[in-house]
């Protein structure tokens, strides 16, 4: 597609390996001097390694870049910059306590007398660099924990612009902008004066005002370059999911589904929207969502762990308003964390002591609870989840991944909860494990129980979920469900497109 | 008055600033101070005297200056335990190697800040390079310290040279401590070191390490620095206790452990690192000094002097939360 392959950045079968899990397998791009290359991705497809790979924040294991023909392969952030290569991070990365002024010029910043810095320099140097931008907007003098979100990501754009002198990584620069006309100004600018820019971002229609070509990132490797002016959204979409996953994915049997269990009417928080929906007996109703959609404050409302702004939950026809997790355990709501290591596992105990943790005041006798017992209910559960029954009296943190989830699982179902709040239950776990789990989680609806769950990968969703809530923005976007319920309306729909009309209620 | 915040001064001084000003930690040690002094004064009216003053700011020397090198690790999100252990090597390396005259005394300053030097890179190795958790690593160099102490001067003693043990404790034109002046060099070197990229950093790193590093901030090489300046003004403290003590005891920096967190913690420094500042700990140092004159002014016995320490630690920290809550909702 480009003439001369010496200006530019050249990345040539990059692969990085953390373990034994291969975040980047093969990812080879050209970006050309003077134009906006996209780079598209599920989640997880590998997209964040190669950003940090390009600003030297990880080194790859192998392969190799060029950048205008000389090898790139930067230690460290500064290394990058000098080469003139800079990114602004999807996750900002302003220290909160600085000044915009000392953000900027970090980590050198303008001295005066006796070269100690000079706040007076700092703030007049970073204001050339934000008139530079067109962002006057922002005094340089204010502290980055006083700035709006959206303000501290305009600061995170223009110091990724005034480091890149060659190329500049864009990781989704609009999540937080509500405006995008000035982003746009700026970098057209930059491309006239022959800067490559890589530009990630899950909104198409953006992607496509923007960037002549596009590199679509599938499962760590780089799948196909496409000229967006002649690939419609479908193909795009396809390519994002693979043709053979999306043919080979079975829906599940559908059993009848009985009476309300979970109803949530009009629940808000601080990341959620008004988002109302139910749940019957033996139903799994699927969430969907880009990271960081209010996924999470919806799971983490309806658990006690977040407080609720608005809205009312029905367990079973009765209310539940916990205050914490035990509360939520009471009313018959069980969560199962994102985070094993942090929010589900205690690393020194052994699994049965992890697994009967909830149930432990059931367990006892006068209030004491021996090791024989806490084992045998631990061998009763861990059996509904097939976790070996050796796996028992370890210490769980001396397990693998999928064996610790298995047992949060265990513990989960083993508090009796007739509702399962399972976030992202597969993350990070090996394919047999999947297995298990998903026939864990089928088993327990087939009983009669009620399963909310989220996860980032379709398949899944396909595969487990009578019906799919996908969120967009904090608000239920839409509701799939039946023959609609496959990969590539569902990347659509995640995008914010839908082929079906508008946003239907999303309740029943 | 350095402020909480690690930005430079402001150009205008916003409501916003004037709020975590005046809720700053050494604002209100500093205010905790003065009325502490002015009780002290109704009680024993020799207080305001200079000899009192010169002796109170000779007795605090030594913690404040400990105290100053803590903050430097806390500030970068560590902890140093070595503190102890420098003081009391560098206390047994003076009594057992004096050197007289106003040469010797330089020498032995220079001697003591090499040791805490090296005792601080070994911990920056540890913490920075082989990132152990700073308490453990620490904990381990302070061990050694002490042992080491113990092989130099194995009990109480050793000779202390004159011109230390009388010119560090000697007053200048009548009202100005000598101890006083060291303790404002700190200060001084302090106020530079913050408007340096190294300050900045420092306060930067441990309030975000992550974002520190993708802001290009050389994460382990600040933290490295921080313990190496830290054991040098650890040094330094030593160096002070034994012209006040004029004498080597192998454990004289223990009793300084928990009273240089105490004071970092009272000067309004958050423990959890990137807030806070030096001059709050020297004020926390103070009043715990001070706390200690008065209540054995007022013959109260020396046993209670922990409870009452401990107590205002912690209705401090109580205070200065409730009007920084106070504040803020004022504003809202």
């Amino acid at each position: 597609m480009q003439s001369s392959n010496l200006s530019g950045l050249s990345i040539e079968g990059i692969a990085k390996s953390y373990g034994a899990t291969v975040a980047l397998e093969r990812v080879s791009i050209h970006l050309a001097a003077g134009q906006v290359h996209a780079l598209l991705g599920e989640n997880g497809a590998g997209k964040s390694t190669l950003v940090k790979i390009l600003s030297g924040v990880v080194r790859p294991d192998t392969g190799q870049m060029l950048l205008d023909g000389q090898t790139y392969m930067p230690g460290t952030i500064l290394d990058a910059r000098a080469r003139g290569v800079a990114t602004a991070f999807q996750e900002l990365s302003l220290p909160s306590n600085l000044t915009v002024a000392e953000c900027l010029l970090m980590p050198t910043l303008r001295k005066g007398r006796g070269g100690l810095v000079s706040a007076r320099r700092t703030v007049a140097a970073a204001a050339e660099i934000l008139a530079r931008y067109d962002l006057r907007s922002v005094a340089p003098s204010a502290l980055i924990s006083d700035l709006s979100l959206a303000e501290r990501q305009r600061v995170e754009i223009v110091r990724a612009f005034h480091h890149a002198d060659r190329v500049l990584v864009l990781d989704e620069p609009t999540a937080a902008l509500s405006d995008v006309t000035w982003l746009f100004d700026q970098i057209r600018r930059a491309t006239a004066r022959g800067i490559a820019i890589l530009y990630i971002s899950h909104r198409l229609a953006e992607v496509r005002s923007l960037c002549p070509v596009a590199t679509v990132l599938r499962n760590g490797r780089s799948v196909a370059t496409v000229d967006l002016r002649q690939a419609d959204d479908d193909e795009i979409f396809e390519l994002m999911v693979g043709h053979s996953k999306a043919s080979e994915s079975v829906r599940r049997s559908r059993v009848t589904v009985g009476a309300p269990v979970l109803e949530v009417r009009g629940l808000t928080t601080p990341k959620l929207a008004d988002v109302s929906f139910t749940i019957g007996a033996g139903e799994i109703l699927g969430v969907s969502a880009l990271d960081g959609q209010g996924q999470r404050s919806l799971f983490y409302a309806l658990a006690g762990l977040e407080k609720r702004l608005a809205g009312e939950v029905l367990v079973e026809g009765r209310p539940s308003r916990p205050g914490k997790p035990g509360d939520a355990l009471r009313d018959g709501i069980g969560l199962l964390p994102e985070e094993r290591k942090t929010e589900g596992i205690l690393a020194n105990l052994s699994s049965a002591s992890n697994i009967v943790l909830p149930i432990l005041d059931r367990i006892g006798r006068r209030g004491f609870v021996w090791p024989a017992l806490e084992r045998a209910a631990a061998l009763e559960s861990a059996r509904a989840v097939e976790l070996s029954p050796r796996y028992v009296s370890f210490r769980i943190g001396d397990l693998s991944g999928g064996n610790q989830q298995k047992a949060l699982l265990a513990r989960t179902m083993a508090s009796g909860a007739r509702t399962l709040l399972l976030f992202d239950p597969t993350r990070g776990v090996d394919v047999g494990t999947k297995e298990a789990i998903y026939a864990a989680i089928q088993a327990f609806a087939d009983r009669g129980g009620s399963v909310l769950m989220y996860s980032s990968e379709l398949p899944e969703i396909v595969r487990l979920a009578d019906r799919c809530l996908v969120l967009y923005g904090g608000r239920v976007f839409t509701e799939l469900a039946g023959p609609e319920l496959e990969e590539r309306t569902m990347v659509a729909a995640l995008t914010g497109y839908t082929s079906a009309p508008l946003a239907r209620g999303a309740a029943r | 008055m350095t402020t909480q915040v690690a930005s430079l001064p402001p150009s205008a001084a916003s409501p916003d600033r004037l709020v975590r000003l005046v809720a700053s930690g050494a604002v209100i040690v500093t205010i905790l101070y003065l009325i502490l002094y002015g009780l002290y004064a109704l009680w024993e009216p020799s207080a305001l005297t200079a000899y009192t003053f010169g002796s109170l700011v000779n007795n605090t020397a030594p913690l404040a200056i400990a105290a100053a090198g803590e903050t430097l690790v806390i500030l970068a999100r560590g902890f140093d335990l070595s503190v102890a252990g420098v003081i009391s090597l560098t206390n047994v390396v003076m009594a057992s190697y004096p050197v007289d005259g106003p040469g010797g005394a330089l020498l032995s300053l220079m001697l003591c800040m090499a040791v805490g030097g090296i005792v601080g890179a070994v911990n920056g190795y540890l913490v920075a390079v082989l990132r152990l958790q700073t308490i453990a690593a620490t904990l381990g160099t302070m061990i050694i310290c002490q042992g080491l102490s113990l092989v130099i001067l194995d009990a109480p003693g050793g000779v202390v040279s004159d011109f230390v043990a009388d010119t560090l404790t000697d007053t200048l034109f009548g009202f100005v401590p000598v101890s006083g002046l060291i303790v404002a060099a700190v200060v001084g070197a302090w106020l530079m070191l913050r408007r340096t990229d190294l300050g900045v950093a420092l306060y930067t790193i441990g309030t975000d390490e992550a974002a520190a590093a993708l802001s290009g901030v050389r994460v382990a090489r600040t933290r490295f620095l921080a313990f190496v300046a830290a054991g040098m003004v650890y040094g330094i403290a030593g160096f002070m206790l034994t012209a006040q003590t004029v004498t080597g005891n192998p454990n004289s920096g223990s009793p300084f452990l928990m009273l240089t967190f105490a004071a970092v913690a009272l000067g309004g420094t958050s423990l959890s690192g990137g807030r806070g500042g030096l001059v709050g700990s020297i004020m926390g140092a103070a009043l715990l000094m001070l706390l200690q004159k008065v209540l054995f002014s007022g013959g109260v016995s020396s046993f209670y002097t922990g409870i009452f320490q401990g107590a205002v630690l912690v209705l401090a920290i109580v205070f200065s939360r409730a009007l920084t809550h106070l504040l803020e909702r004022s504003r809202a």
